[in-house]
């Protein structure tokens, strides 16, 4: 709860801040090239966040640990185990 | 350490999100301040559709997962009918 409250404030401040520069609210004049770079910004978040969230994932794919052996000896045991309780008439 | 596809996999996910970073970066950020002369401006789109194309985006993606949430709803409920 206290982190989503947090959350909520940060994205509040950042967010009037926004409106109050783009609006002009404040009486600053930007020069022409600030408030072009200004108004695209919430959407420019919202994409950088989203392909941070994707190279965060492609990372851990590409990294994950694979225990090859332990892979090989599990399925043998399980076919061992089929074999067996197939043997004592159990039906697949 | 991760075998085969996974690693290909893995990388080329970093590589895509590494590309639309890079280019989305340059197009919100860089090109106000680059003269408006330069050749550069012929490889970017006009930039109302840097707004435009990730809300696109974001309505579809939020469209398709309503529907798969209801065709999954729909599918259990038609399975619990039949076992009744």
């Amino acid at each position: 709860m206290m982190k989503l409250v947090q959350w909520l404030w940060g994205l509040a401040i950042l967010g009037s801040t926004w409106v109050a520069l783009t609006t002009g609210a404040l009486g600053l004049e930007l020069p022409l090239s600030c408030q072009e770079v200004l108004w695209p910004l919430p959407a420019y978040m919202l994409v950088s966040t989203g392909c941070y969230a994707l190279d965060t994932v492609g990372c851990h794919v590409a990294t994950f640990h694979d225990c090859e052996d332990a892979t090989r000896k599990l399925q043998s045991q399980i076919q061992e185990a089929q074999a067996d309780l197939a043997r004592s008439g159990l039906r697949f | 350490m991760a075998t085969g596809t996974d690693q290909v996999v893995g990388l080329g996910l970093v590589a895509v999100s590494l590309i639309i970073f890079t280019y989305y970066t340059a197009w919100v950020i860089l090109l106000p301040f680059i003269d408006s002369q330069h050749v550069i401006h012929k490889y970017f789109l006009p930039r109302a559709y840097a707004v435009a194309i990730p809300l696109a985006a974001g309505l579809l993606l939020l469209l398709f997962v309503g529907l798969f949430i209801t065709y999954v709803m729909l599918k259990s409920k038609r399975v619990t009918k039949k076992t009744q």
